[in-house]
């Protein structure tokens, strides 16, 4: 217990307070003196005031003591004396979650990042250390399992992404309390894009093999591979999307063409089709 | 070419009226050049000043952030919302008025400043804040940049007010653990919490 007797040299009543409390919990504190005064009760989210009888005790309720931070307790008769005491957060009863990003290409280092915040029953921010045990995992694999401690109230970690395709589960746990998060990781860029050509009554109908990233994740639907064919009058460029895993296209060519592909950084092999032959 | 057009122009009054005029530019010249010099000082002397409240520092060291790096825009952006919102904060509790906090609150903050406004004005209370200095360290910038971190060694004068008349008062320093997060045009103040120590 801490007795404070401050603003008054001659202090005829002096308000002993606890050291510290916690949010949502009664406090007692107590007077000396005799008669009646005024007891004021100043932090945050309140400012009371109330009668009290000097060189008794004085029960705050713990409503009053909602938030963390410092409370003067204030007893004013002829003169004003105060004791100041802290409250802190009471035990963890949330926890905030945040996860980036919502989508993520696969093998891509330091891609995912989650930062938690943990809260009390009254949104304070707790700012004591307590262990978070991260956990992500993929569908095939657990990217990243770490317990770490908090710093005033906040833990986070950044992982990789993985190497298959899919939804991913972050977790996050202390004690009972527990967050979990989804994301998507898809197809990092497309490897190996490789092209086939039919020629047909009205051109030349061309189109990839399925197109998948270096791990064979399927790339996604609507990327765009340019098709280029290029003959002796000029080239000609045509945006497909992937559909299904594969895209196609149809040049309406009579000449001899050369044709070619790119998705992203990957590049097709060339394909040389004489149609006059 | 001016000049000796001027000279050579007809009629005997022209030579005096030409010098009255060169004298009138001269001294139109000078006053608008003192007046330049002046609004010079003027504009010098108001970004030296603090912006929002006269005896209101803040000095924000973003050094040991991580583990994102602060841009200095941010930087800046969040020392000048800050002084903001304490000098919204001092005035709403000084004036027990909630409404002008200019959205630079929010969450916890917001809520317990409300509530402090609306008891302290049911029980007639009010605080005084003044010669405040606020020291901050940002201590944690997440990987996203959606939250700030922030310690703030405070210094200040604090009176409480009951009735008009002073029932405490002290000068001291006050420790923050400050939690920002990024609105749509300034940083706001989520958790602003006083703490025995960091």
């Amino acid at each position: 217990m801490l007795a404070l007797a401050l603003a008054c040299p001659t202090a005829a009543q002096e308000v002993t307070v606890p050291r510290s409390a916690v949010a949502g919990t009664d406090v007692t504190l107590s007077t000396t003196g005799s008669g009646k005064a005024d007891f004021y009760l100043v932090g945050p989210g309140v400012a009371s005031k109330s009668k009290v009888s000097l060189g008794e005790e004085i029960r705050v309720p713990g409503d009053q003591l909602r938030y963390a931070g410092k409370y003067l307790a204030i007893a004013c008769s002829a003169t004003c004396n105060s004791g100041e005491f802290f409250v802190t957060a009471a035990q963890p009863a949330s926890l905030a979650f945040l996860v980036h990003p919502s989508r993520v290409p696969a093998r891509q280092p330091d891609a995912v990042s989650g930062v938690v915040l943990l809260f009390d029953k009254f949104d304070n921010l707790v700012v004591a250390s307590e262990t978070i045990n991260f956990q992500v995992k993929g569908a095939n694999e657990t990217l990243f399992s770490r317990a770490i401690s908090t710093h005033d109230g906040e833990a986070w970690f950044r992982t990789s992404s993985g190497k298959t395709a899919g939804a991913v589960r972050l977790m996050a746990a202390v004690g009972d309390l527990s967050a979990q998060r989804a994301l998507q990781q898809v197809a990092s860029e497309p490897c190996h894009l490789r092209i086939k050509a039919q020629p047909t009554a009205k051109g030349i109908e061309v189109e990839t093999e399925p197109v998948r990233d270096c791990a064979g994740n399927p790339i996604s639907d609507g990327t765009i591979v340019t098709f280029t064919g290029t003959d002796p009058e000029g080239k000609i460029s045509i945006d497909a999307p992937i559909k299904g895993d594969v895209a196609r296209a149809h040049m309406k060519d009579a000449e001899p063409v050369v044709i070619s592909a790119a998705c992203g950084v990957a590049m097709s092999n060339e394909l040389r089709i004489d149609l006059k032959r | 070419m001016r000049r000796t057009e001027k000279i050579r122009m007809p009629g005997g009054h022209q030579e005096p009226e030409v010098r009255r005029r060169r004298s009138q530019k001269r001294r139109a010249f000078q006053t608008s050049r003192y007046s330049l010099w002046i609004a010079s000082l003027m504009f010098l002397f108001s970004l030296a000043a603090p912006a929002d409240g006269p005896d209101i520092s803040v000095q924000v060291d973003i050094t040991k952030a991580g583990p994102r790096k602060i841009e200095a825009q941010t930087e800046g952006r969040i020392l000048a919302d800050y002084r903001m919102a304490w000098t919204d904060l001092a005035q709403a509790l000084n004036a027990n008025e909630a409404g002008g906090f200019a959205g630079l609150f929010v969450g916890n903050a917001k809520q317990w400043l409300e509530q402090t406004v609306t008891s302290q004005r049911r029980s007639g209370v009010s605080t005084r804040y003044s010669n405040q200095s606020h020291k901050l360290q940002a201590v944690f910038y997440a990987p996203e940049g959606d939250l700030i971190e922030l310690h703030d060694l405070a210094e200040y004068d604090a009176q409480v007010l009951a009735g008009g008349k002073v029932i405490h008062q002290d000068h001291g320093v006050h420790r923050y653990v400050v939690l920002m997060t990024p609105g749509a045009d300034r940083w706001v103040i989520r958790e602003l919490t006083e703490v025995r120590e960091f």
